[in-house]
């Protein structure tokens, strides 16, 4: 008995859950997705479009349905759950690659010179108190000389001299040619595209003479696409914002108007205290000021007023 | 209609403790309904949430005014402080200066006070200090800015000027006050016009 026919027709039925290509295909479970790295048949692709293509999609599906069942399972409450390993497909990068720093002015020396950076702890070491200290900024180092409760004076030093000032003032001056080269750097990193900072130059040129003439731009004759100039557009707090919001954000910058004395007027000191100073001096120096009442306390008999009157009956 | 910003808050602050002090904490955090400060057509109205969210609906072209005006920014962004407002620096004036019955008419004309027509000063005033100044009845008229400090007014003579008035009530609306019921406060002769 021949069962070839049955057969065949059987495997024409179901076909094959093997998929043989030349190329084997790439699945990656990971992201669910197969690649076909074949070439597309030009017959039955020319024959019967539809057709090619559902059976490379079947052929694909199949692939991964297959590599799918091979992946280890967890059981859930909805029947087995395959679970998918870590994708293996490189994804391109969503940003361009962020460009170099300009480098600075010590940067570029280094490099030339081939001084190899060394990393500068933050923590110093402190002989006399056997710990670590910091290099800077609270109980830092840097202001150890400044701090020390005795100093040592050179002997050709001036009469005024302040040991304490002149440590003060070497450090307060690193700190100021340090920014000072820091603006110098961003300046000279900002100039390093010429073609940049012309542009702009060019634009705000341009922006000025248009509205340079004595209708102020109005009644210029206008350029084919010559775009409106637009300033900055102030952004305004929302009318509806709630009031207990505004009324808090008001009450703060009070208390910061109040404590920026150069500012605003002063405060009498009267508000502050129950006893009203102006007051009280004017009523105990019977309005003649708290010079006179000072010169009084001193001593009674120096004060002119106390001798002309107090011990006048005596003569 | 918007929200002052912070330069504009400033502003105004600065100008009106110089005349109610620290008593700006109660124009702001009031008590009985929430108050708050609106810029519209470059004057600060002080409005009342209620009234501003009424207010919000109306158009800007449309909106005359809403609450009590205190003032405008001058086109150079100085906040300069309007009669209107004057209701609330009496109520919290920290100084005040009174003057004579004769005294109140070259007031309201424009004039400054001199020493002639200083019926009573705040003790302890200032050089160059915000007062506000009312009629011997307790009434405001104005307010302005001291010349010298009280101290100092008592050896001037009587010609000399106590208070530089920087804004006053004009007369009508006086009369209007000392009717039994004051219906329309809103005469402001001089510059009605341009005060709203």
């Amino acid at each position: 008995m021949d069962v070839s026919n049955i057969l065949a027709s059987h495997a024409a039925k179901y076909q094959s859950i093997t998929v043989e290509k030349e190329t084997p295909l790439e699945v990656d479970p990971g992201f669910l997705t197969v690649t076909d790295l074949n070439p597309i048949d030009e017959e039955s692709y020319n024959e019967n479009l539809e057709e090619h293509l559902q059976s490379l999609a079947r052929d694909g599906i199949q692939a991964l349905y297959a590599s799918l069942f091979t992946l280890p399972t967890r059981t859930s409450p909805d029947g087995p759950l395959a679970q998918l390993p870590p994708p293996k497909t490189q994804l391109p990068r969503a940003k361009p690659l962020p460009k170099p720093k300009p480098q600075t002015k010590w940067e570029a020396f280094a490099a030339a010179k081939g001084i190899q950076h060394k990393v500068r702890d933050r923590k110093e070491w402190d002989e006399e108190r056997q710990e670590w200290v910091n290099r800077w900024g609270r109980n830092g180092k840097n202001k150890q000389l400044e701090e020390q409760w005795i100093t040592e004076v050179p002997l050709n030093a001036d009469v005024d001299h302040d040991p304490r000032k002149a440590a003060r003032d070497a450090r307060k001056e690193r700190v100021a040619k340090n920014e000072k080269k820091h603006a110098q750097n961003v300046a000279r990193a900002a100039a390093a595209n010429p073609r940049d900072a012309r542009k702009q130059d060019i634009e705000k040129t341009l922006a000025t003479t248009r509205i340079s003439t004595a209708s102020m731009g109005k009644f210029d004759k206008k350029l084919d696409g010559e775009k409106k100039i637009r300033g900055v557009k102030r952004k305004f707090d929302p009318t509806e914002k709630s009031v207990a919001d505004e009324a808090k954000a008001s009450v703060a910058l009070l208390s910061r108007l109040e404590s920026d004395s150069k500012k605003t007027r002063r405060e009498p000191q009267a508000e502050e205290s129950v006893l009203n100073t102006r007051k009280a001096v004017r009523f105990a120096s019977k309005g003649r000021g708290g010079l006179a009442l000072g010169r009084e306390a001193a001593g009674g008999r120096s004060s002119r007023g106390g001798r002309g009157r107090g011990r006048g009956g005596k003569r | 209609m918007r929200p002052l910003t912070e330069e504009e808050s400033k502003a105004v602050f600065t100008k009106l403790a110089n005349y109610i002090g620290k008593n700006l904490i109660h124009l702001i955090d009031r008590q009985d309904e929430p108050y708050c400060f609106r810029l519209h057509k470059d004057r600060v109205y002080y409005v009342s949430e209620s009234s501003m969210r009424l207010g919000i609906s109306v158009a800007r072209p449309n909106l005359v005014s809403l609450g009590t005006c205190f003032g405008k920014f001058s086109k150079t962004g100085k906040f300069k402080l309007h009669v209107t407002a004057l209701d609330y620096l009496a109520q919290y004036a920290k100084y005040k200066v009174w003057i004579k019955p004769n005294g109140e008419m070259p007031f309201l004309y424009g004039n400054h006070v001199v020493k002639a027509h200083l019926g009573r000063i705040t003790e302890d005033t200032p050089e160059h200090q915000g007062v506000v100044v009312f009629s011997m009845k307790d009434i405001p008229l104005g307010f302005g800015v001291t010349a010298r400090s009280t101290v100092d007014t008592r050896k001037l003579d009587p010609t000399a000027i106590i208070v530089f008035h920087q804004a006053y009530v004009s007369s009508t609306v006086i009369r209007f006050l000392y009717s039994p019921t004051p219906s329309d406060v809103g005469e402001y002769l001089r510059d009605e016009d341009t005060l709203f």
